[in-house]
């Protein structure tokens, strides 16, 4: 099961607005390698870890990224917060605020919703493992992107703590990749 | 202001020691028999169990089950993502 706890992973305290580049970070709330689909795709294949060490890690990590989701949703959300459909025009998003006004809403920077089609749960570990190694490293191109189209020293401080962790994950991945492969070449 | 400026340096020793157990935890996954580890991570645990002890008592509960008020749910208290302490 979840327990809640109130408090974001690191603190999110963005002091300016900025409509046009929240709709850039909604990417990794809603898009293709966003936290979104990462816990997903984590919390879905851990039902078929041939092992403890497989389910743990993938619960784990599954979890760390629905703390994420948090991140990127309370980002999101203060660089919105009570700017008006005006606001939203001026910084060219005029078409978010007509479906969604200050809402978080899980879609890609291009506006596509969030869609299972982004994930695969194919109940075979090495192909699984596989994936969620290119995911983590598609998570941190995306952060990339981010921190090349953001000035904002408020939301890339908490942009490269994220950057980071996705890092560690495919590191995580990684091990565990190779203990089952050698386990696959013992037998 | 000043009780949130406490507030925040209490919620920053929780975060800190939060994920540092975090991150050992993972690490631990791949390496269950990292004896050192495992006592980082017990050391770890304790330091964040006293951190969110000490937040609790001086701000407002993290955990529905840390409520401690007897006259109103204080659950409801204190910073929600995405508000900010």
């Amino acid at each position: 099961m979840f327990i809640f706890e109130k408090r974001t992973q690191i603190p999110v305290r963005i002091n300016n607005k900025n409509p046009k580049l929240a709709g850039i970070i909604l990417s990794q709330y809603g898009g293709p390698d966003g936290e979104l689909s990462a816990s997903l795709r984590y919390l879905s294949q851990r039902f078929s870890m041939p092992d403890n060490m497989g389910i743990g890690l993938l619960t784990d990590i599954g979890t760390e990224e629905l703390a994420h989701l948090e991140i990127i949703g309370s980002i999101v959300s203060q660089l919105t917060c009570g700017e008006g459909a005006k606001s939203f025009d001026r910084y060219g998003v005029g078409d978010y605020y007509v479906d969604h006004s200050n809402a978080v809403y899980p879609q890609s920077a291009a506006g596509a919703p969030f869609t299972a089609a982004y994930l695969q749960s194919k109940g075979d570990p090495i192909a699984d493992l596989t994936e969620d190694l290119a995911a983590e490293q598609k998570a941190r191109a995306t952060y990339d992107n981010i921190l090349r189209l953001s000035d904002d020293p408020d939301v890339n401080n908490v942009i490269r703590f994220l950057r980071e962790r996705e890092v560690v994950h495919f590191q995580r991945f990684g091990e565990l990749l190779n203990i089952y492969q050698s386990k696959i070449q013992r037998t | 202001m000043e009780n949130n400026i406490n507030g925040r340096q209490l919620l920053q020793a929780v975060n800190e020691a939060s994920f540092y157990m975090q991150d050992l935890q993972l690490y631990l996954d791949t390496h269950p028999n990292d004896m050192t580890a495992i006592g980082m991570f017990k050391e770890a645990a304790k330091q964040y169990k006293a951190c969110k002890e000490a937040f609790e008592c001086a701000c407002y509960p993290l955990n529905a089950e840390s409520s401690r008020d007897e006259e109103c749910w204080d659950w409801l208290r204190g910073a929600w993502p995405p508000q900010k302490l």
